[in-house]
């Protein structure tokens, strides 16, 4: 169609929708990653930052292994770092339940009321 | 963690996925403090492991574990305090330009095609493939995207009629595709490791449409086949918002992207019930099924023993499996006594056992499987306890294995792919109740010749009443 002396077309791109993604449960099939129906969505919501302590030492330090390939060993050797440089800081290294795909809030709230001050994730990709 | 547990956080992607979780984050108003060991991870020795922890983050070039002490320990910025979204903004209803060659230039610049020349999807054409269903043009189909978390794309009737032209698709065409985009899946979800999809359809549609099912339907000699399976490619790339190396991962990408091995089952030669049927749905609907995978393992000739036999080679590979395979291969299952696809599978499945140290070194199940072990999930629980000569069977679900029938009986073989299923969409929801909208005279490439009585489509030699030609004047072949 032509107007005002040019050709219009069609845009073929889709709308942002304002809607995301989010992390499937834990108890999710392996499978559902890609799976819409299975994924949970919604809208954002704005995530607050936890204030910092401004020191590890005496502290503890949760060191979460994500589940993907190599990342038990390569925490593993975060947790030996610690153990050398910085003695004073008590580490736990814990496996995220389910898939490298999945949130694990249980374990989120497991570390929060067996004290944990600090988690390093890892890792991703 | 940093929000609903109060904790703070320091999370490590490899330095490979930095620009893709930093752009994630600030979409998000999610300014996480990131840190990027070298890539990759998977496969190093522990002194190289060691020497990524005690070296430096490639981005930043700052140590890393230092990095980390700091993103868990130093007080937060104002930005970090109050965190703003990066809106996406709405998308124009129409493009313009002056000149069609400029629009075309338009549509490849921006990534919006998949490289080969495309329809323009002019107000006229896109209201043409809007007679092919009685669907509103501002119905809103669904929501998709390539990844899982980022912002999902809406799109409307009228937008999957846009793309349909683009394509290259007629009317009659547009209920599947239509269906195929009210799944909601991307042909093309972003992964590393480079996925594949196949997509089937079943039911009157096929021919109605004139898909082709038989002979050389896997191949570029059906309109039909080839627009839907296109299309498809088109949506994921628009509605998926895909774009190379910024969301869609994919390490070398996949040639099975630029079509999806679109093509109707072969109902009326196979021997067994449609796939369509076997998920629930009547004979007479039509619908689309959609699979995903990675290859291509091989081609089989042989009974049920055979097949058992190829899978089980590919015992470390992932639980899925989907054989593709001519109708002479279904009636060859039946005559061995295999009353449907279920009991051949069944059957696949109990006789494909592998020893479990042979599944344990796959790295596929280095990865995900043995996390699942490690959590006491099972079967891989007690897989993992196992000596490595004992028997196990990967694909521990006959629904992990699949048959479809398609091809025109040049050949009684199979190919095995390691496709799961993800589901299967009603196509009779979109079609217009008066009938499918076919042009006054269809547009069809030419049909598979089918020879029932020795001539093999060849027309009677008629004496040529051309003077022969003769013969070329003043060449000089020279050796």
């Amino acid at each position: 169609m032509e107007q005002n002396g040019k050709l219009t077309v069609l845009d073929p791109h889709g709308q942002p929708s304002g809607i995301f993604g989010r992390r499937l449960d834990a108890q999710s099939n392996p499978r559902a990653i890609l799976d819409p129906a299975e994924q949970p969505s919604g809208e954002l919501k704005r995530i607050s930052m936890a204030p910092r302590a401004g020191t590890l030492d005496g502290k503890t330090v949760y060191l979460v292994e994500t589940g993907f390939a190599g990342s038990v060993e390569f925490m593993e050797e975060v947790q030996a770092w610690f153990s050398r440089n910085m003695p004073s800081v008590k580490t736990v290294l814990r496996h995220k339940r389910g898939t490298m795909f999945t949130d694990d809030p249980d374990l989120w709230g497991e570390i929060k009321s067996d004290g944990g001050d600090a988690v390093v994730l890892g890792v991703g990709g | 963690m940093e929000d609903e547990f109060g904790i703070p956080t320091a999370p490590l992607v490899t330095a490979r996925f930095a620009d893709f979780v930093e752009r994630d984050a600030r979409a998000r108003g999610t300014p996480l403090r990131f840190g990027f060991p070298p890539y990759p991870v998977m496969g190093m020795s522990r002194d190289v492991l060691r020497q990524y922890v005690e070296g430096s983050d490639p981005i930043t070039a700052q140590p890393l574990m230092q990095e980390v002490i700091e993103a868990l320990t130093q007080p937060l910025t104002e930005r970090e305090k109050h965190p703003t979204f990066v809106r996406k903004p709405r998308r124009p209803r129409l493009l313009s330009a002056d000149t069609a060659e400029n629009l075309h230039r338009q549509f490849v610049e921006n990534g919006w095609t998949d490289g080969l020349p495309i329809v323009l999807p002019t107000e006229e054409r896109v209201a043409e493939m809007l007679t092919g269903t009685d669907h509103d043009r501002d119905e809103i189909v669904g929501r998709m995207l390539i990844t899982t978390h980022q912002e999902k794309m809406e799109y409307t009737v009228e937008k999957v009629a846009a793309i349909a032209v683009m394509a290259g698709a007629r009317p009659e065409h547009f209920p599947v595709i239509l269906a195929l985009a009210a799944s909601q899946e991307p042909s093309m979800p972003s992964s590393t490791t480079s996925w594949g999809r196949m997509m089937v359809v079943n039911g009157p549609i096929r021919n109605e449409i004139g898909m082709n099912c038989g002979t050389a339907a896997l191949s570029p000699f059906n309109l039909a086949n080839s627009v839907i399976g296109r299309a498809w490619t088109l949506m994921s790339i628009n509605f998926g918002d895909a774009r190379a190396g910024e969301n869609f991962m994919a390490t070398f990408g996949h040639n099975l992207n630029y079509n999806n091995m679109c093509f109707g089952e072969n109902e009326e030669l196979s021997a067994f019930e449609p796939f369509h049927v076997q998920k629930g749905f009547r004979p007479d609907e039509s619908v689309v099924s959609i699979f995903r995978g990675w290859n291509m393992l091989n081609f089989g000739l042989g009974p049920a023993k055979e097949m058992a036999h190829v899978i089980a080679t590919f015992g470390a590979m992932m639980p899925t499996i989907t054989f593709v395979v001519d109708p002479l291969v279904s009636k060859n299952l039946r005559a061995e006594g295999f009353k449907s696809k279920q009991d051949t599978c069944k059957w696949i499945v109990e006789n494909s056992k592998v020893p479990a140290g042979h599944f344990w070194e796959g790295q596929m199940q280095a990865g995900m499987a043995m996390q699942l072990a490690r959590q006491g999930i099972e079967p891989f629980a007690s897989w993992a306890k196992l000596p490595k000569d004992a028997l196990i069977a990967p694909r521990h679900s006959f629904a992990d294995v699949n048959i479809l029938v398609v091809g025109g009986e040049t050949n009684p073989m199979w190919i095995t792919t390691d496709f799961a299923y993800t589901r299967s969409v009603s196509i009779d929801k979109w079609r217009p109740k008066c009938g499918i909208r076919r042009d006054a005279r269809p547009l069809r490439m030419p049909a598979p010749v089918t020879c029932k009585d020795g001539t093999c489509g060849i027309p009677e030699t008629v004496p040529s009443t051309e003077p022969e030609l003769a013969p070329a004047q003043n060449v000089t072949v020279r050796n």
